[in-house]
């Protein structure tokens, strides 16, 4: 019953007829006749008392009224009583039980009246001498019955027994507890009784409306009622003179267990309606907001969508007021000041009229609500379309608040606000950016930075220049990552790639944050699609091919909760990672991602393994994932039509193994996924071409045993390459030693001349190849305890150094194509990229298990 | 051909003084309208102290106006300075060219002020009275006079800013004066200061000082890299030094990430000392062009001119026919650059060779009207460069030249199997020793193990 007690208690002076009556002549301010001796002594601190009574003014006010006093007084004995009259009752109900030796209502009892009285302690009020009363005689009782069980053995049952050791303990505790006024009990019964009379009633008023209220909530007709009466009531209500008062009512309220936290939104609103001064609306404000946002005291859920946008609404209009008025300033640190004071920038001190509050905190809460209530609705439903018409709005606002910080000069907000920003639309093909900042501009207040001539590189740039310019570490990497983002979105790769490699990130990824790093692997892998888009198909599969080897693609993007195989998450852990989770429209399709990968690396992967004949060097892969997928399309009895992307890339691989490239494109190229890509046509063509070149090397490295000659002419017209580009292809091979032959000028020819090694001269060559790798991870090894860096950047330190550094460097060169460990400082741009990929990749691991 | 010069690049990368000959060159090469160089070299001349050079500049440009009056104000002025600086400036010189002094001068150079201070008076104002001499006298083009002082000044002075100044002072004057030895000395000190992470810069590049240090490094080595050019392409043995330093891993990076330009000069270099390769040199010399290739692809997207694409279309795409094309290019290119314009003839022979070496090496049987065509030559002139290509590169085995047929031969046995295994195994034998010596180096001292690297 007392669950609602405190929320009704607030609703309580709009909630009766009667009260508007005693409200006017609280108007009057009447001042009370019937305050009592306590009652004076309690207004001597009236923060005090409002502390401890919530609405305990208009109770007062309440007892003052005399017309209804008879009235006024029944129903107040009746509120007062009723929680005394149970007690009573129960307590008789326990005295019937002592007598029938009954323990198990007892202790049932007990209980209830324990929680009486401490809901009543509640409210302030003292403790009823009954209760007391009962105490001592159940002690006593119990006392007796425990000698008396002993006594007559075997005459209670278990569960009576039971219940009386338990009625016994908490009788203990309960009277620990309440020693100090159970002395002054035993003392002085009478004087504790005429002490708590006295208190009676003086506060008689208080429960009567409580009371009332409670009951015009719990039936439901009545709610009705009391909606349309506080309408009728509020403009006496609240009055701008109370508005403080009222506030300050809510704001105790707040947090506590039993707030509805509706109704307090509701009242909010009223007061809003009603605030004048730009004080006081602020105020109002402030803490409308925050009520807004305590709606959903659960972490999981998200907040109702019209919720969320009364919110944005309110930031707006916060963020117009301050903007419009300079004297009033938001801060998170503030001198102390009254609450219940007008201010105004004559009062201050310096003309600025500071207030506790922080404008950015909403509007990261904003945003991130916004997330929360994207994560949480169904991507395929209209609902998350909907919903995300209204990112439009709330990029406005961080936009509004960008100029605000901008106004008022407070350089850490403004990073963060500019960093949401970035958020909002590093990730964001044009026309969407567009759209976006074309509702910026029509706002009345504009930030520094907006878009110009449609160009959105150029705000991305402008705003992550700011951000690096900010002292903020981590919100300088995220700008970054967002930037390179940007690039890797826009096609251009080599800038994306450059800035990656310049920040160093990826040697220091690891210690960033969860976030962040998923952030970096977003980007990373934007990155291999922008090389794939570009064409350049070598370092996308070397990009791509470090989260592809973790087989966690999904997880590592946090784009889905990975299935653990062998350890199952706690549900804090899940809760964790789905809080991660990006919403479904910044997703970066993974399937598209897996045809990228798998086309590229079956583009270097498949000449690599025509080139290769011996067995152990089978065994060393570009690709592990794709030559895991080849062996196990290899082994497939029966293959069908291709249906998945995979089986399209699988079936495409074997065409071109056995150098049949058209079947390969039209197979590529009948991949449906490709139509998410920017551009499609374009990439399909060059892959389309790429798909020529390696055909004509994947042909050659198989066949080339089997002739002695080839004409160049019948491999250009096989390929449809032109005879040119035939010829710089195996001039390349040649060059490279891929390839043992020879061009033949004036025939027009290839001359194969290959020498078929014998086992022993394979095996030595394997030999030196394995003597050679073990010197160079001892020597790695070695490196790693001294320092890398005293190895590969001081030049001049004697002949020996410099010759072994130079060795090191030629071994690198020699092309060990998977290993980039030490090509870092020098040339191997790829390498030192796909290396600190890696590593990354590792610690992330660790870090999301 | 003017799309290609890299003057207007390379000029915010040096100093003012500096620019003067790459003006003059433009002058006499006529890319631009002589008009516009003359201007620029009035532009240039008017901020300096040069009075008496600006002033016949200004006459030849407005030969019918009068030269402004600021001009002889200016010309007082500088004189009047120049005598108040050069006494201030004597009596530290005096000091210091007693040979008595001379001889009691260390290597530490607290000391040495100590040492000047109690013996001779002489104190630090005075000392840095010989660096603003110094300045002043570059300024109004006294080079020699100019590197005495600084010369001087660096010997006794202990600000390192200064210090660093008067270095980049010192280097512009011996380049000016044409002391190429002596500016190579000065250029290597002056890059061992800078990679020793100086904080502090030249003053004339301080538009973006107050950054943090690595990028303050960073521009102090783009300025070092122009500056080196001239040098490096006046030294006799400046290229095969040029690839050693633009090809250190730090000096490649700033190539990549500030100035790809040098890009070209890096190649020509590269080309170049292909013959001297032969020579006892070091491996990152040998193989800086396929090092340089790979770079110059990467690049690629943001710098390219017919010197790198020359490389590329040889070493990449082996196209022979653009390669060619290129070449011809690249002739004109490097004919009119300042720096390269000398080497025109040896870059063409050069050229020529690398083509003819890859030719052959991926051909076996060439038709030699054909190659002469590829390399521009008649046919009687390739006929005997090819002659000589064979007898040089020692294919003598190999190649053969059928007049019948009027083809070369071209017979390359595969490598035997124990030549490779041999080949490989080369030098694990030295690299296993020296990882020995580190290790028990280490083991020694293991708190002292950075030095012990370095010691290496």
């Amino acid at each position: 019953m007392s669950s609602d007690e405190e929320g009704p208690k607030q609703a309580a002076p709009a909630a009766k007829p009667a009260m508007s009556r005693f409200l006017k002549s609280a108007g009057d301010s009447d001042s009370s006749d019937e305050s009592s001796s306590e009652e004076e002594e309690m207004s001597s601190d009236e923060e005090q008392q409002q502390a401890r009574r919530p609405g305990g003014r208009f109770m007062h006010g309440a007892s003052s009224d005399e017309e209804s006093d008879e009235d006024q007084k029944r129903v107040v004995k009746s509120a007062r009583d009723k929680r005394l009259d149970e007690m009573e009752a129960t307590g008789k109900v326990m005295d019937n039980a002592l007598k029938i030796n009954d323990w198990v209502a007892i202790s049932n009892e007990f209980e209830k009246l324990v929680r009486m009285v401490q809901r009543q302690q509640n409210v302030a009020e003292p403790v009823p001498p009954f209760y007391l009363r009962t105490l001592i005689d159940l002690e006593k009782s119990a006392n007796a019955a425990v000698v008396k069980d002993k006594e007559s053995k075997k005459k209670m049952n278990a569960s009576n027994a039971r219940a009386l050791t338990a009625v016994k303990q908490k009788v203990k505790k309960v009277a620990k507890e309440f020693e100090s006024e159970l002395k002054r009990f035993q003392e002085d019964p009478e004087g504790f009784e005429r002490d708590f009379q006295a208190t009676f009633v003086s506060e008689a008023p208080a429960p009567a409306k409580a009371k009332k209220a409670k009951k015009g909530n719990d039936e439901e007709e009545e709610d009705e009622e009391f909606t349309t009466v506080g309408k009728g009531g509020k403009a006496i209500q609240f009055t701008p003179e109370s508005i403080f008062k009222n506030l300050q009512v809510v704001q105790e309220a707040r947090g506590k267990k039993n707030t509805d936290r509706a109704e307090q939104i509701r009242i909010l609103e009223k007061l809003l309606e009603v605030a004048v001064t730009p004080y006081q609306q602020i105020r109002v404000l402030l803490a409308l907001i925050a009520s807004r946002f305590d709606y959903n005291s659960s972490v999981a859920t998200h907040m109702p969508a019209e919720l969320w946008l009364s919110a944005q609404k309110e930031v707006d209009q916060l963020i117009a007021i301050v903007a419009k008025e300079p004297a009033y300033s938001i801060q998170e640190i503030t001198e102390d000041y009254d609450d219940l004071a007008e201010r105004s920038p004559k009062t201050e001190k310096d003309g600025i009229v500071r207030i506790r509050g922080s404008v950015i905190s909403f509007v990261d809460r904003l945003d991130d609500e916004f997330t929360k209530s994207l994560q949480n609705i169904d991507p395929h439903g209209t609902e998350y379309v909907d919903r995300l018409k209204d990112e439009k709005g709330l990029y406005c606002t961080i936009c509004r608040a960008q100029a605000l910080y901008e106004k008022t000069k407070q350089e850490d907000p403004l990073g963060r606000v500019i960093m949401r920003r970035l958020e909002h639309i590093y990730s964001k093909p044009d026309p969407v950016v567009l759209a976006l900042e074309a509702t910026v501009a029509t706002n009345d207040l504009k930030p520094s930075v907006v878009l110009s001539d449609s160009q959105t590189s150029s705000l991305i740039h402008s705003l992550c220049v700011h951000l690096y310019k900010s002292g903020n570490s981590l919100l300088r990497t995220r700008a970054m990552l967002c930037h390179i983002y940007h690039y890797a979105l826009h096609n251009d790769f080599h800038t994306a790639r450059d800035m990656l490699l310049m920040s160093h990130l990826q040697e220091s990824i690891h210690n960033a944050d969860v976030a962040t790093q998923i952030l970096y692997n977003r980007t990373v892998v934007q990155l291999g699609l922008s090389a794939f888009r570009c064409g350049l198909i070598k370092e996308a599969q070397a990009t791509l091919q470090d989260i592809f080897a973790t087989q966690r693609v999904k997880e590592l993007l946090a784009q889905g909760v990975h299935q653990q195989r062998y350890q199952v998450l706690t549900p804090e852990q899940e809760k964790a990672e789905r809080q991660r989770q990006l919403p479904f429209h910044m997703h970066i399709n993974t399937e598209l991602l897996e045809a990228a990968f798998l086309v590229s690396s079956m583009l270097v992967e498949i000449p690599l393994l025509a080139s290769i004949d011996s067995e152990e060097q089978k065994r060393k892969a570009i690709s592990k994932p794709f030559r895991r997928l080849l062996d196990f399309a290899d082994r497939q009895v029966f293959t069908g039509p291709p249906e998945s992307t995979r089986d399209h890339i699988m079936q495409a691989s074997k065409a071109l193994q056995n150098g049949e490239w058209e079947k390969c494109r039209d197979l590529i190229q009948s991949i449906k996924i490709w139509s998410l890509m920017p551009e499609c046509a374009a990439v399909k063509e060059m892959l389309a071409k790429r798909i020529q070149e390696e055909g004509l090397r994947t042909y050659l490295f198989t066949y080339a045993p089997h002739y002695r000659t080839l004409s160049l002419s019948l491999l250009a017209k096989t390929f449809s390459l032109s005879l040119r580009s035939v010829t710089s292809l195996v001039s390349k091979m040649i060059w490279t030693e891929e390839l043992a032959a020879a061009l033949d000028q004036s025939a027009g020819v290839v001359v194969f001349n290959r020498v078929e090694l014998t086992r022993t001269q394979q095996l030595a060559q394997t030999l030196a190849d394995k003597v050679n790798a073990m010197v160079e991870q001892n020597e790695k090894s070695l490196d790693q305890r001294l320092g890398v860096s005293n190895t590969w950047n001081d030049r001049g330190d004697g002949g020996k150094g410099d010759k072994r550094g130079e060795q090191t460097q030629e071994r690198n060169r020699r092309g060990d194509r998977t290993r980039g460990a030490r090509g870092g400082a020098r040339g191997g741009r790829g390498a030192r990229f796909a290396q600190g990929l890696g590593s990354q990749m590792a610690g992330n691991t660790q870090r999301n298990r | 051909m003017a799309e290609y010069d890299l003057t207007k690049t390379v000029i915010p990368y040096c100093d003012r003084h500096l620019v003067f000959p790459l003006l003059a060159h433009l002058a006499e090469s006529d890319l631009f309208p002589v008009e516009q160089v003359q201007t620029a070299q009035y532009e240039l001349a008017k901020e300096t102290n040069m009075v008496d050079y600006a002033v016949s500049l200004f006459e030849q440009l407005h030969p019918e106006e009068e030269v402004p009056a600021e001009f002889a104000d200016k010309r007082e002025k500088a004189v009047s300075t120049n005598e108040r600086l050069q006494q201030e400036a004597q009596a530290v010189l005096d000091v210091i060219e007693n040979p008595e002094v001379a001889q009691s001068l260390r290597q530490d150079k607290n000391q040495n002020l100590q040492f000047l201070r109690d013996h001779y008076n002489v104190t630090l104002e005075q000392i840095t009275a010989l660096y603003n001499f110094g300045k002043f006298q570059y300024s109004y083009g006294n080079y020699s006079g100019a590197a005495d002082y600084l010369y001087h000044f660096r010997v006794l002075s202990t600000d390192p800013d200064l210090t660093i100044s008067a270095h980049w002072g010192k280097l512009a004057c011996d380049i000016l004066t044409g002391k190429w030895d002596v500016a190579l000395e000065e250029l290597n000190t002056l890059r061992d200061a800078i990679d020793a992470r100086t904080p502090s810069m030249p003053q004339f590049a301080a538009a973006s000082s107050n950054a943090d240090p690595a990028l303050s490094q960073l521009h102090s080595r783009t300025w070092l890299l122009h500056w080196s050019l001239f040098v490096y392409f006046n030294h006799p043995q400046g290229r095969t030094l040029l690839l050693e330093t633009f090809l250190s891993p730090t000096y490649l990076n700033t190539i990549q990430t500030s100035c790809p330009w040098v890009l070209r000069y890096l190649a020509t270099a590269a080309v170049l000392s292909r013959k001297s390769a032969s020579g006892a040199l070091s491996s990152r010399v040998r193989h800086s062009i396929r090092e340089i290739v790979k770079v110059i692809q990467m690049e690629e997207y943001q710098y390219q001119d017919p010197v790198t694409q020359f490389l590329k279309e040889l070493y990449v795409e082996f196209d022979f026919e653009a390669a060619q094309k290129e070449l011809g290019k690249a002739e004109t290119v490097v004919a009119n650059d300042f720096f390269l314009g000398e080497f025109r003839e040896d870059f063409m022979d050069n050229a020529r060779y690398l083509i003819s070496e890859a030719y052959c090496r991926i051909h076996q049987r060439i038709d030699i009207g054909d190659l002469s065509e590829r390399l521009n030559l008649s046919r009687d002139e390739g006929e005997k460069w090819i002659v000589n290509l064979i007898r040089e590169t020692r294919m003598g085995a190999d190649a053969k030249i059928d007049l019948e047929k009027n083809v070369i031969e071209i017979h390359r046995p595969p490598l035997p199997i124990y030549q490779s295994v041999i080949e490989k195994t080369r030098g694990l034998a030295f690299r296993t020793q020296a990882l020995g010596a580190a290790m028990s180096r280490t083991l020694g001292a293991p708190e002292a193990a950075p030095t012990v690297v370095e010691a290496q």
